[in-house]
């Protein structure tokens, strides 16, 4: 950066550097909307009431606010899991099955082990969140022998599924109703904020955990290694940067931040306070979080914002189906087409630079 | 990407997106807190069908124009009378609110003479919608544009089920030809979704009903019932009544092991038949409702073989042992795979019928069997399967037997007529939270079935759900057209001996009765199905049917 600049320009820097990706972003959603627009009007839906409708019932009330809140808990902190592995050019997709160990330990603390308040749901936490490290580890000992993240996490999540499945039904199962977990206990369970909703404390401990991702990657020698080995292996290798020790430390933090979002849906959403023998309640959690993570420009803050909007998609929904009477198909559809369009602005550099190195390598076996 | 030179264009370009950020938030802002277009009132059929009256009576004519109402307002409805006759009238006019005379009226009209009367209503939510005028023989509907609505509330996978889901909603239409409601379908896309679905649902202003499909909304329930006390909520196949238990919320539960017993009965009789050595059932997860089919299954097989056949047809008799029943439970209600799996090695020891007592499982148990009729190149069973929830007779004409049918739309409909007839809280307080459909059942006195054997009859309804699913999933769902469909099996049921059938109408007719049927545990008394929900009777009764 020039010294001499002055200082207004350097605000202007700034700022630019803030708004820039906040313009894209609600530029996309624009694309997004009106593209889900025309998919609504094909269908013969009345498209401004059901967007009415999907944002009334996102944010139109407090309670739906804070409903949206609730929804936003498990995926702020999936994305996390993606975005760290991001950083440091890892695709770490295993978000899905760390976050069913993390539910099945929690629930496991929280429905069979008493101990007093407050100690028994920090105590359910923290083991939710190292059955997610659990789940990790496979992924890094097979990373470090040469297997990609992305073969190895993804058929982790299958693993995680069938064990999951089998540890409720053998192992955890409620009497009398073996398809789900005994419930976690009232002292093992997050207060609720407010009647009527959903919300839970939980979302406290996952928005202190985002900034903590954010604070470590920003202000720590290690986030600094972590995100160097990402931007410019070559440069970490020449700067001593210890390539092992990057993949171990990131897919670790992906494992609790998973094993944490699986721990809040046992021990911070009612009503089951457990897990299902169909994954139902956990089903898609850590999929969802590569989309929000792609949204939130793949930032710890960023995902924060996302996974509230993201949440207030799926919580509005809701009430496009029921007022708006849109088909439950076609309300998952403009979901996704709105998260594709917000996906674009973040993958369009991923995507320029394969196409400029295929560009090289197609000409250069043109030579 | 090139160096570029900002300095010039940063600052305009900061200034316009800060606007045009500002501009968006202002506009969300309004366009969200505003009072918002509503998309309903979906049909006004009262309104666009102007007039309605029975033809046997042309001298009267009667039109209206009803105001749209909600709870809590007066409607206004008029009533236009003519006398098109040659002669002096007296006319009764009677404004019916659900079915109820709520006011009454004498009219005389001269020849030709035509009067308007006004009725004004204070409406109620439940029973706010439907109006019948009457004016001698002249009939008409008036639904007001802003009928109450029935909420279904169902679990993951929505339509296209072709049972228990697709079921509910059939209920729910029902309910809206019947009593003009307007349902609203709400489909949850993860468990997850259940509370704040049933929340969102209560919250719907002219929601007087709100219902959840599946056992796994139980919980759910409960805690939506408990905080919206003026809401009346349903729910199939759950047990909400003991978590929290309200006296707006109705558990509906079916008799399973009666319809199991008819079909277990129906499966020995047919291997009695053939000389096969077994029957089969393919179960899924092992919970209490699934006890019951279980043991209702196996009791109805040990009846027809040690009690109905020794005494009406001695020369097919065959014994029945604990092996003769073949049973598992997969412990999965959506691995199609498995349902082949586990249904693979029974029609290779000879079942002549396996019977699905775990949903879309059946498809693979159906896999089975095709393989075993295409080896054999048969055009119809044995072997058999046996279909559960909806009439699952069309799935594959000629190799299904039967069907217990659970009418899921009945225990709809049926909940839909109890908030409307306002007798809903009373058939909470009286049945202590869940109201019970099957064979010979009542509620509050008046009888209500929800079990049944599928039989020829009611197979149209069925093919015409899975002529709509067609349209909802835009793919095929019928292995062929409709009337071949029947036809197959029609043939399939004559080719069986009619002694079969009249065995299952008698032990049919044993069961609505209620009195005991049979010894088959050999206590000295005689009982009738069993009811195995827990797992005390449930151990004792597999230490005696295997």
């Amino acid at each position: 950066m020039n010294p001499k600049e002055k200082r207004p320009q350097k605000i202007v820097r700034a700022l630019r550097r803030l708004v820039k990706p906040i313009a894209e972003s609600l530029f996309a959603i624009l694309i997004g909307l009106l593209i889900g627009a025309l998919l609504m009007w094909l269908y013969g839906y009345d498209v401004g009431a059901a967007y009415y409708w999907l944002f009334k019932g996102a944010f139109g009330s407090i309670n739906s606010m804070l409903e949206s809140l609730s929804y936003a808990i498990p995926l702020m902190l999936t994305a996390i899991t993606f975005l760290v592995g991001w950083k440091s050019g890892l695709f770490n997709i295993g978000a899905e099955g760390q976050l069913y160990m993390g539910a099945i330990g929690a629930a496991w603390i929280g429905g069979t082990i008493a101990l007093p308040a407050g100690v028994h749901v920090a105590a359910a936490t923290v083991v939710g969140m190292l059955f997610g490290v659990l789940w990790a580890l496979p992924v890094i000992i097979l990373k470090l022998r040469g297997a990609h993240e992305v073969v190895t996490t993804i058929m982790l999540n299958w693993v995680a599924y069938a064990l999951v499945g089998y540890l409720v039904i053998y192992h955890l199962a409620m009497p009398g109703a073996p398809f789900r977990t005994v419930e976690a206990m009232e002292s093992a369970r997050y207060p609720f904020l407010a009647a009527g909703t959903t919300l839970t404390a939980a979302i406290f401990v996952a928005l202190a955990f985002c900034i903590a991702i954010y604070l470590l990657l920003w202000r720590t020698k290690l986030g600094y290694e972590l995100r160097l080995a990402g931007d410019n292996p070559e440069a970490a290798k020449y700067a001593g940067i210890s390539v092992r020790r990057v993949i171990f430390f990131n897919l670790i933090i992906g494992g609790l931040a998973a094993g944490l979002a699986g721990a809040t849906q046992v021990l911070g959403r009612p009503p089951i306070w457990g897990v299902y023998e169909t994954m139902g309640n956990l089903y898609m959690l850590g999929f969802t979080g590569i989309g929000v993570a792609l949204i939130g420009r793949n930032h710890p803050i960023g995902a924060i914002f996302a996974a509230i909007f993201y949440g207030g998609l799926l919580h509005g929904g809701t009430d496009m189906q029921l007022y708006a009477g849109v088909m439950a198909e076609i309300v998952m559809a403009i979901q996704g087409i709105i998260v594709f369009a917000l996906a674009v602005p973040e993958l369009l550099p991923l995507i320029r630079k394969k196409l400029v190195k295929f560009g090289k390598v197609v000409k250069r076996k043109g030579r | 990407m090139g160096k570029m030179d900002y300095r010039g264009i940063a600052k305009p370009t900061v200034a316009i997106v800060i606007v045009v950020v500002i501009a968006v938030a202002a506009f969300g802002t309004w366009y969200v807190t505003r009072p918002g277009p509503i998309a309903e009132p979906v049909e006004v059929t009262g309104l666009e069908v102007k007039a309605q009256w029975y033809e046997d009576d042309p001298g009267a004519r009667a039109g209206w124009s009803p105001w749209a109402v909600n709870p809590g307002e007066d409607a206004s409805i008029y009533v236009e009378v003519t006398n098109n006759t040659d002669t002096d009238q007296t006319y009764s006019l009677n404004l019916k609110v659900a079915g109820v005379v709520y006011e009454n009226r004498t009219l005389e009209l001269t020849p030709k003479e035509k009067k308007t009367e006004k009725f004004t209503y204070t409406t109620q939510t439940g029973v706010d919608w439907k109006y019948i005028i009457d004016a001698a023989g002249v009939r008409g509907n008036i639904i007001s544009g802003n009928p109450p609505v029935i909420v279904v509330v169902s679990d993951i996978g929505g339509r296209g089920d072709l049972s228990f889901n697709d079921m509910a909603f059939k209920g729910g239409e029902e309910a809206e030809e019947r009593y003009g409601y307007h349902m609203i379908e709400l489909i949850s896309t993860t468990e997850a979704d259940y509370l704040p679905n049933l929340r969102a649902a209560a919250t719907h202003e002219r929601a007087n009903l709100i219902v959840g499909v599946g056992y796994l909304l139980s919980e759910a329930l409960a805690t939506v019932a408990e905080e919206f006390p003026n809401k009346n909520f349903a729910g199939i196949d759950t047990y909400s009544r003991f978590v929290i238990p309200s006296p707006n919320m109705l558990d509906i539960v079916y008799e399973e092991h009666k319809g199991s017993a008819l079909v277990g009965a129906l499966g020995a009789l047919l291997a009695a038949e053939y000389g096969k050595p077994h029957i089969g059932g393919v179960f899924g997860i092992e919970i209490p409702v699934l006890w019951k089919f279980e043991i209702g299954y196996k009791w109805g097989a040990k009846w027809a073989l040690e009690e109905w056949l020794p005494a009406n047809k001695p020369e097919k008799k065959i014994d029945y042992t604990k092996e003769f029943v073949l049973w598992d439970y997969t412990g999965t209600f959506s691995d199609v795979a498995k349902g082949y799996e586990f249904a693979k090695p029974m029609y290779e020891k000879d079942a002549v019928t396996v019977f699905n007592i775990a949903g879309p499982l059946g498809l693979g148990i159906n896999r089975a069997v095709k393989e075993v009729a295409e080896v054999k190149g048969l055009g119809s069973g044995p072997p058999f399967w046996t279909g559960v929830d909806a009439n699952q007779d069309w799935i594959n004409p000629g190799f299904v037997i039967a069907s217990m049918i659970k009418r899921v739309d009945y225990g709809v409909t049926y909940a839909a007529a109890l908030v409307r007839e306002n007798k809903f809280r009373e058939a909470v307080e009286d049945t202590g939270g869940a109201i019970t459909l099957g064979i010979g059942t009542e509620v509050l006195g008046e009888p209500i079935e929800g079990i049944s054997v599928s039989t020829l009859a009611d197979l149209d309804e069925f093919i015409d759900m899975g002529v709509r699913a067609e349209q909802v999933l835009g793919k095929k769902v019928l292995p062929m057209p409709k009337d071949e469909i029947k036809e197959r099996v029609e043939t399939m049921r004559e080719a069986q001996e009619s002694w079969i059938w009249e065995a299952i109408a008698e032990l049919e007719q044993k069961i609505r009765t209620g009195e005991p049927i049979a010894d088959l545990d050999g206590d000295g008394t005689p009982e009738t199905v069993p009811l195995a929900e827990t797992q005390e009777p449930v151990n004792y009764w597999r230490g005696i049917l295997g």
